[in-house]
């Protein structure tokens, strides 16, 4: 559809997922955003695609001992190592704030056996105002599971099936760059019943302080996010997109609407903001706003005209 | 109650060395920025440049509203790349602004003797305190107010004028160039028996080895004390977990805060120091 320059289509930005009608493409990356509630001093959580809230698992999980986090060259390294209020408390303490906004909710859960993430699945699937689950197969910080599941084709079919099996709430799972091939794990979870697929998570990484000759993390290595991990991110959304059938969430380092289009022409279906939502607290506003603009700019009607739109042509 | 925080772009009115590697930043804000309480802190972070990538956390060491705006006053120590580029802005350049954040300091109407307790530049959090409106009325009669301020020399005792003359001034140096020959908790320890634990409020801020030295101090006496915290920060609301330190919940169970919203304002009794090297990267 074209459009003329300036005219304002309702909905220009809607994107459908999954059966889930998002005002925009824009939503906020797990852990990064808190419970939602730690933003809404300075962005329109209404506004939002969708908020990503922090990882769940099902007992509480006190977490890694500091310090946690470091800045790295363009990008910051953590290891919080899931720490979470579990997933019963998250229903009664955090959801309700979260209910009285007019955007979806979607939950990402962590656990450490495959029955972990299915009776976490079971128990948000019975609370009212989740509205998709990510399942986290793919944290770097923690001894057992995350991305022990996330690393191996078997194993990340196995969580799949069995969140989908728990569930009628579209499934995403959270893939790691930190393997070898990331579009063997993509497939294994699309065959095992994944609506959607999203990366990346963070690359592991470690940094040392070198007057003390120690590590500048407890946990020694770290999750690396933020800008510095864009350029693989994209090239993994890239790899992905071709690999598989299911939408595409794409994460990792970005910043600006323009980083966000990067990820959305190169097929990525919606984005996720992470790190920036640190620098700039109100980043995700400016996103969308500057996607819309683009749109306008560049005459684009509608985010499936947008969508994968990149042409390999010189 | 804390008024909500908001981010806004600063400007740069001043910025001032008061001691070698330590500067006062005068900062220009909106009228709407919100009124901080003491012990609370700001983000900043310089607009115009990609790195470093995150704000920097930084005490409110005053606050004041005049005509048509307010003005923030922060002591910074150039301790790393980003102090060190504030540092050198110059007059005129902005500054992103995201605050007031976290629970400062609670004084209850019961306490009588006020007792600050700081090293270096922690002193800041205290002198906003000090600033006229900041404290709180006590129920009864007048507060005596005690400070303890210490640093390495004497040079370093930055914003001594701020509290000369609003308070009982005890001064410490490690090189016993003013005051007390050695660090702030042992000149603090040569008075203590002289305060009446049931009236007395001690509100500390400084570096870990002095906010340690005084829970050692303290552990054997009933005098209350908050201490502020520092860790290294991401977000500076509460979303990133990044800010942990490790508190006694009872019954020797462990938990995990966040400097940035659960504090950087502790009681010292709730820290754990069991095994410091583990709970505790302030060093
Ligand atoms: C609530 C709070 C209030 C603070 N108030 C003040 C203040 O009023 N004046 C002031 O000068 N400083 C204050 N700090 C400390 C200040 O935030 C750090 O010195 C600063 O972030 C270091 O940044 P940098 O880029 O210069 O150093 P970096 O290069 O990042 O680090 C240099 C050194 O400082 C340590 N460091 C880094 N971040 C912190 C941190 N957040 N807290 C403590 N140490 C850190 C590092 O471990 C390293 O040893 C406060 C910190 C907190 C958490
Ligand atoms: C402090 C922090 C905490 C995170 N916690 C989680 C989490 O609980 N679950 C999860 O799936 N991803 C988590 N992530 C990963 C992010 O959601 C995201 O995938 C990653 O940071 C890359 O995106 P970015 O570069 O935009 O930050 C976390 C990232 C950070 C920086
Ligand atoms: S700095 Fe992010 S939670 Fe404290």
């Amino acid at each position: 559809m074209e459009t003329d320059k300036n005219t304002v289509v309702p909905g220009r930005l809607v994107v459908e997922l999954c059966g889930l009608a998002l005002k925009n493409p824009v939503m906020t990356a797990s852990g990064t955003f808190g419970y939602g509630e730690e933003y809404a001093p300075f962005c329109d959580l209404n506004r939002l695609g969708a908020i990503v809230v922090k990882g769940l698992s099902l007992e509480p999980r006190l977490g890694n001992p500091p310090p946690r986090i470091m800045e790295t060259p363009c990008g910051m390294l953590n290891a919080v190592g899931l720490q979470n209020v579990g997933v019963r408390a998250f229903i009664a303490e955090k959801l309700p704030f979260l209910r009285q906004f007019n955007v979806p909710v979607i939950a990402n859960i962590f656990g450490e056996t495959i029955d972990e993430y299915r009776r976490v699945t079971e128990i948000l699937t019975r609370a009212a105002g989740v509205h998709a689950i990510e399942v986290n197969i793919s944290c770097p910080n923690v001894k057992k599971g995350g991305v022990a599941f996330g690393a191996h084709p078997d194993a990340a079919a196995a969580v799949t099936e069995a969140v989908r099996g728990e569930t009628d709430l579209p499934v995403i799972v959270k893939l790691t760059p930190n393997v070898t091939d990331i579009t063997e794990i993509a497939r294994a979870v699309e065959s095992a019943g994944a609506d959607a697929v999203s990366l990346i998570n963070t690359l592991t990484g470690m940094s040392v302080d070198i007057e003390r000759r120690r590590p500048h993390l407890a946990n020694v290595t770290g999750g690396l996010s933020g800008p510095a991990v864009k350029p693989v991110a994209l090239r993994m959304v890239w790899q992905v997109v071709r690999s598989v059938q299911i939408p595409v969430i794409g994460i990792g380092g970005i910043s600006t609407a323009e980083d966000a289009l990067e990820f959305l022409i190169t097929g990525a279906k919606a984005v996720q903001i992470g790190t920036t939502n640190f620098i700039h607290p109100a980043a995700t506003m400016e996103i969308i706003d500057g996607i819309e603009d683009y749109m306008i700019r560049h005459r684009i009607g509608c985010m499936k005209d947008l969508i994968g739109s990149l042409q390999i042509v010189f | 109650m804390a008024e909500k925080p908001s981010i806004a772009i600063g400007q740069v009115m001043e910025n001032r060395s008061v001691a070698p590697g330590h500067f006062l930043l005068t900062i220009r804000l909106p009228l709407s920025f919100a009124t901080p309480i003491p012990g609370q802190f700001v983000m900043i972070r310089d607009p115009d440049r990609d790195e470093p990538l995150l704000p920097r956390p930084i005490s409110v060491y005053g606050f004041q509203r005049e005509e048509g705006h307010a003005i923030l006053n922060l002591l910074c120590r150039v301790a790393g790349r980003g102090t060190s580029l504030f540092s050198r802005m110059n007059r005129g350049g902005a500054l992103t602004v995201l605050g007031p954040l976290g629970r400062g300091f609670t004084i209850d109407p019961d306490v009588r003797q006020l007792l600050l307790v700081a090293g270096g530049v922690g002193a800041a959090p205290l002198t906003f305190l000090l600033q006229e409106g900041s404290l709180p009325e006590p129920h009864s009669g007048k507060r005596q107010v005690t400070a303890y301020l210490g640093a390495g020399t004497a040079e370093l005792l930055t914003g001594l004028n701020r509290f000369e003359g609003f308070c009982d001034l005890r001064t410490a140096t490690d090189d016993g160039s003013r005051g007390y020959h050695g660090n702030v908790t042992e000149c603090l320890a040569l008075d203590l028996a002289g305060y009446d634990a049931k009236s007395t409020l001690i509100l500390a801020c400084g570096p870990g080895a002095m906010i340690r030295s005084l829970a050692l101090l303290l552990r054997d006496t009933r005098i209350r004390c908050q201490v502020s915290l520092e860790e290294r920060m991401a977000c500076g609301v509460g979303a990133c977990l990044g800010c942990a330190v490790a508190i006694q919940e009872g019954e020797g169970r462990t938990g995990y805060r966040r400097v940035c919203k659960d504090g950087p304002v502790f009681d010292i009794g709730e820290l754990l120091w069991n095994s410091p090297e583990e709970s505790m990267s302030l060093s």
